[in-house]
């Protein structure tokens, strides 16, 4: 589903990604961790096309991804749950969603109200992240953990085949984390799912494989055992983990 | 429809039935023609503001250059109605329309690469443009001396020249604007312009082509403002560079932000406290000075303007 070949993007002399090689088949749901600053963020902001690249392939599901703008991208069903909550703070959580899922419906309707089948559809996917009770409250007044949630509506309802989660519990609390943890658990296994992860526990349990990212460059891949048992990541990452 | 909106339309056609009225029921009034004819320049204004408060106020657009558009299409009206030699209403505000949406697609297509302030400056720019082609096509405009003599419509063979019959054409096109205007931002489309104001970057990520949203809503409002100046030019008979120079886009925009931008009453109310303040104060007093501090007082002290004034007071 996913295919990056050499990617590269330089920031003047540094190089964020230095030749990055990922494949990730239809279905499977990978997680790409690293110590800070190896490139991760930089690696989803090049695949969604928010950032140019400096070089390299990417192809999703077969379509040369090449200079496609963002919105196009998101059009071949590339979605992305941010890392900071990118949220339409003064709309409702209903409204949030109905924006994402409607862009599927076109953009230019402009005398019409949304339909009905979009609002079940928004209805439903709140459903699934746990916010339906809270439909009519404006985003702004959401907690931390369920702004997440509300991130990750946006992102699911616009039926994704591929859909990159940039550190899903970043900032939250135990009990939210296990929230989040088992909402992305429980997703369609159909989606393919590229998950940045500084909490361990998450990534091995989501994780069907794991790509170590270092200085820009994928040093190691395997499946979540087959990462803890390698030497060369423990060094350069998990070791730190450990200590910490 | 809620019972609220159903209210509220019933309010509003109430209010806009009295005004329609306005010069039948205060005939004995000594100053009714002038009230009508002040009444008549705020509906104009109010259609004007109102177009430019769908860019500044639901889709984050801060056009400085929206006179433009005000003064094309009066422009494009008596120049098509003097061209064609003809009176017909549809023809020469259709021309207005159709002149004042394409000059808003071309000026638009530049305006809308650039964000923020970078945005304002090219349609402040851009708009000078304008001015300065309005100022030196003599020809085609009379240049620094206006276009004088624009004739007062006929619909369908009614004649319209009537001050009485003026009003109506202005209160029924008003109407007709707003409710526009009400579908429109109320519309999914209306919902995405939001959008993009809140957070471009992710509707961007959301599989929204932001670039040729924001250049939809710049030609529609830019189509609003056209009606407005050929309602201009038949008011006043009159279309001078005035029309498109930058004072009329800045009033424009402090109609906007004293009514309340992003709100649909908001710019009406501003078009009628800055006409009321500049042609109904006693001439004495320095209208402009006073319409200066009215606006710093709202941005200091009401950002949300009028509306939003009323609506924090009437939550306390």
């Amino acid at each position: 589903m996913i295919e990056i070949g050499a990617l590269r993007r330089d920031f003047g002399g540094i190089k964020a990604l230095a030749g990055v090689d990922l494949r990730v088949p239809a279905g499977e749901r990978r997680a790409v961790i690293g110590p800070n600053g190896a490139g991760k963020t930089t690696l989803f902001n090049v695949l969604t096309g928010e950032l140019g690249a400096t070089g390299g392939t990417m192809r999703l599901g077969g379509t040369d991804l090449g200079r496609l703008s963002t919105w196009k991208r998101a059009r071949l069903g590339l979605a992305r749950m941010y890392q900071r909550n990118e949220l339409f703070d003064p709309l409702s959580v209903r409204d949030n969603v109905l924006l994402a899922s409607s862009s599927l419906g076109g953009a230019y309707r402009p005398l019409r109200s949304p339909s009905s089948a979009e609002v079940a559809q928004a209805a439903e996917v709140l459903a699934t992240v746990g916010l339906a009770e809270r439909a009519e409250v404006p985003a702004r007044a959401l907690s931390h953990g369920e702004r997440r949630q509300l991130e990750l509506a946006l992102a699911l309802a616009r039926r994704p085949r591929v859909l990159l989660l940039d550190e899903p519990t970043a900032g939250m609390s135990p009990a939210e984390t296990e929230r989040i943890t088992q909402l992305v658990a429980g997703l369609d296994r159909s989606l393919t799912l590229l998950i940045v992860e500084h909490d361990m526990d998450v990534v091995f349990r989501l994780a069907d494989r794991i790509t170590v990212l270092h200085e820009g460059r994928a040093i190691a891949e395997g499946t979540p055992d087959e990462i803890r048992g390698d030497r060369q990541v423990h060094d350069v990452y998990l070791g730190k983990e450990v200590h910490a | 429809m809620s019972r609220a909106t159903v209210a509220r339309a019933a309010i509003v056609l109430a209010v806009w039935a009295a005004l329609a009225t306005f010069p039948q029921w205060s005939q004995f009034w000594e100053s009714s023609r002038f009230a009508a004819g002040i009444i008549r320049q705020i509906l104009i204004f109010a259609i004007f503001a109102s177009s430019l408060n769908l860019l500044v106020g639901y889709a984050g657009l801060p056009s400085l250059g929206h006179a433009a558009f005000f003064g094309g299409g009066a422009y494009a009206a008596a120049i098509a109605a003097q061209r064609l030699g003809t009176d017909q209403l549809l023809v020469s505000l259709g021309a207005g329309v159709a002149g004042a949406a394409l000059l808003a697609l071309v000026v638009g297509f530049l305006a809308v690469r650039a964000l923020g302030i970078f945005f304002l400056m090219l349609t402040l720019a851009l708009a000078q443009m304008v001015f300065a082609i309005a100022f030196q096509a003599t020809d085609l405009t009379g240049g620094s001396n206006g276009f004088s003599g624009v004739h007062r419509p006929m619909l369908f063979g009614i004649d319209l020249s009537a001050a009485n019959d003026l009003y109506l054409l202005v209160c029924v096109t008003f109407l007709l604007v707003t409710v526009l205007l009400w579908r429109v931002t109320t519309s999914s489309y209306g919902r995405v312009l939001v959008g993009v104001r809140e957070n471009e970057r992710r509707m961007r990520a959301l599989g929204y082509d932001t670039r040729t949203l924001k250049l939809s809503a710049f030609v529609l409002a830019g189509a609003i403002a056209g009606i407005a100046g050929a309602l201009s030019a038949y008011e006043f008979r009159f279309v001078s560079p005035n029309d498109v120079a930058l004072g009329t886009s800045v009033t424009g925009f402090v109609m906007v932000l004293i009514g309340g931008a992003g709100t649909l009453l908001g710019p009406v109310l501003g078009a009628a406290v800055v006409l009321l303040i500049e042609r109904v104060l006693p001439s004495q007093l320095p209208a402009q000075t006073i319409l200066g501090i009215v606006f710093i007082l709202f941005v200091v002290f009401a950002r949300q303007g009028i509306v939003g004034a009323v609506r924090r007071v009437a939550r306390a």
